[in-house]
């Protein structure tokens, strides 16, 4: 122990080139987000299912396709136009996995949050970081970056995989069709958004399990409750429907890209993305005043 | 260097922490002691910012903590020993850390080894004992090789050869002119450790003194006399500013009187003495006069009537 002897001066307060810097704490929560081992397979697990979804969305168009056309000749006449809406369909593929994919997001980014309560280590966090918000906007960057390459990278390889299958029935298509890049870009865009919501939310409540519930039941269960049970009870609510996060974010993805009565992609994606950053604000100033 | 000045702080009516006016200098171990919620884990907190005071202010090295553009290096604090990620490493933790600030590697596998985490540092920290536990925090304190440290209950759950090794460390640091500030309620641990005592009780500072200082001041004459008959010297030694306490039929034990006096009140009645012990004031005796009326103070209040108003400090019973 060398410790324990040799008065010496006082340390000096601060060596050269260190204190604190924005790049800095990204590389401190980016070390975080790494060594936490059931994040990473998390994010593998997301991948391969989002994946795995929009193969066998391409699978099962082109399953149908085929038993329309190994139907009766009255049948198909019955179906008519059928093939153009299929083919809108086909152009979902890339994206089609975005459905499961911010399920498994909006978990990871509450718990990623959340768990810094649950731990302790936010005391950590707080102390090495004391104005806490340059803590968390880092926080937020980064899981709103893995979110984007992991939804834009889960929908190109969706697309690469998708097309063999489509093009057993003529549905494939490709990548500078209109509106496709567009989806494939928004699939990324629009996990990002849903990270930085449910992590909002995981920083107000502070709480795993009710974080994960009140972000699941904003993104699933309150669209579906409004479009499917009460809309009939006013004509306001289909229509104030459309401004929910998820029902604006995924026109970013959607095909046709205009549509009567719903949002264009431009503006689905700003209405999801003022959801974002209202309540990333909101967040940050809440737990700026809050004791830890 | 820690300067609080009149530093409160409330939760809802209770006052955890009551106009603290205190400062702690640089190259002395500063002991923090008081009872189980007297507010020094509170005061702590409020001094890096985890909590924000009610009222009042309390600036390190010169500023608010988080005025700083290296807080690491200003100040290291050890607040509760398992403020990590219980799957992540130890070593993982304080690399993110030092990542803040851009403290180098090497100065992370530096305090794993002073700290004595060793080969432990790669495994996860949800599997440490609360010793290592400890150590770890210990470890994450040092990292910014700071100026002042602030070290909550340090030895909680280490073993005698740890318990000796904060000792050193504390002792160590303080003497290369550190800061160092080191809560405990365990008196006999600041005795060894401290320079200067600050003993608080229910949020109020009790006794801001060098340690000598705190144990002579509560230091009465305490005095064991054996004697046959008892009743008559209690009676020849009754006066103001004297305490009698009888303990056995032959024994009693006096406050407040030297062994002469008593020896001369017993000879003057021609009373037989056969034993006159002076009394060592015991450390933890010295503890226990200073915080002990706080306690009595609160069980009093117990017994006030229902629907009191709060006392002039704004507690409720």
């Amino acid at each position: 122990m060398s410790i324990q002897t040799a008065p010496t001066p006082a340390p000096a307060r601060s060596r050269d080139g260190s204190g604190l810097s924005f790049g800095r704490i990204l590389r401190s929560e980016w070390i975080k987000v790494t060594t936490v081992p059931s994040t990473v397979i998390l994010l593998a697990i997301t991948l391969v299912v989002m994946v795995g979804l929009s193969t066998l969305y391409a699978w099962q168009l082109a399953v149908s396709v085929g038993f329309m056309a190994d139907a009766s000749p009255e049948m198909q006449a019955q179906m008519g136009g059928g093939m153009e809406m299929f083919r809108e369909q086909a152009l979902m593929a890339p994206a089609s996995g975005y459905i499961f994919g911010q399920l498994l997001i909006a978990s990871l980014a509450v718990v990623l949050i959340a768990s810094e309560w649950g731990t302790g280590m936010i005391r950590s966090t707080m102390v090495a970081v004391p104005t806490r918000i340059p803590a968390l906007l880092a926080k937020n960057l980064i899981i709103a970056l893995i979110a984007f390459i992991l939804g834009a990278g889960a929908a190109f390889i969706s697309y690469f995989i998708a097309q063999p299958i489509l093009s057993s029935e003529g549905l494939d298509f490709a990548l500078t069709d209109d509106g496709v890049l567009r989806s494939i870009l928004n699939t990324g865009t629009y996990l990002a958004f849903i990270a930085v919501i449910s992590m909002a939310i995981g920083t107000l409540l502070r709480n795993t399990a009710g974080g994960v519930v009140t972000a699941i039941g904003l993104f699933f269960v309150f669209p579906v409750i409004i479009v499917n049970i009460i809309q009939g009870l006013a004509d306001w609510i289909p229509d104030a429907a459309r401004f929910l996060p998820t029902n604006a974010g995924d026109r970013m993805l959607m095909f046709p890209a205009e549509a009567a009565g719903q949002l264009s992609p431009l503006e689905g994606g700003l209405v999801m993305a003022a959801w974002a950053v209202a309540l990333l604000i909101i967040s940050l100033l809440v737990a700026k005043r809050r004791d830890v | 260097m820690i300067e609080a000045h009149e530093l409160t702080k409330r939760f809802g009516d209770k006052t955890a922490v009551d106009g603290l006016t205190f400062t702690v200098p640089p190259g002395k171990v500063t002991g923090f002691l008081g009872p189980n919620g007297a507010g020094k884990s509170t005061t702590m907190r409020m001094i890096v910012g985890l909590d924000h005071p009610t009222g009042g202010t309390v600036i390190v090295n010169g500023k608010p903590y988080a005025g700083h553009r290296s807080p690491l290096h200003e100040v290291g604090a050890l607040l509760e020993a398992k403020a990590v990620h219980p799957k992540r490493t130890a070593y993982n933790h304080l690399r993110a850390l030092a990542a803040t600030e851009g403290i180098p590697p090497a100065r992370v596998n530096e305090v794993i080894e002073l700290t004595g985490l060793g080969s432990a540092a790669r495994k996860k920290v949800g599997g440490y004992s609360l010793g290592m536990g400890q150590r770890l925090g210990i470890a994450v304190a040092l990292l910014g090789d700071p100026h002042t440290l602030i070290l909550d209950e340090p030895v909680n759950g280490l073993d005698p050869e740890g318990v000796k090794w904060v000792r050193f460390l504390a002792r160590g640091l303080a003497a290369e002119g550190r800061t160092v500030f080191i809560s405990s309620h365990l008196m006999s641990e600041m005795a060894v450790t401290a320079d200067h005592l600050i003993v608080i009780g229910r949020g109020r500072i009790l006794a801001d003194a060098p340690i000598g200082e705190v144990l002579a001041g509560s230091q009465q004459e305490r005095v064991l006399v054996r004697t046959d008959d008892a009743g008559a010297l209690a009676a020849a030694l009754g006066s103001p500013g004297v305490e009698v306490r009888r303990q056995e039929a032959d024994q009693l034990e006096i406050l407040g009187l030297s062994t002469r006096s008593i020896a001369e009140a017993a000879f003057s009645r021609g009373l037989l003495i056969t034993e006159l012990t002076p009394q060592q004031v015991s450390l933890e005796d010295a503890y226990m006069e200073l915080t002990g009326g706080e306690v009595e103070y609160r069980s009093q209040h117990m017994s006030a009537p229902a629907g009191s108003a709060p006392d002039e400090e704004g507690r409720q019973p």
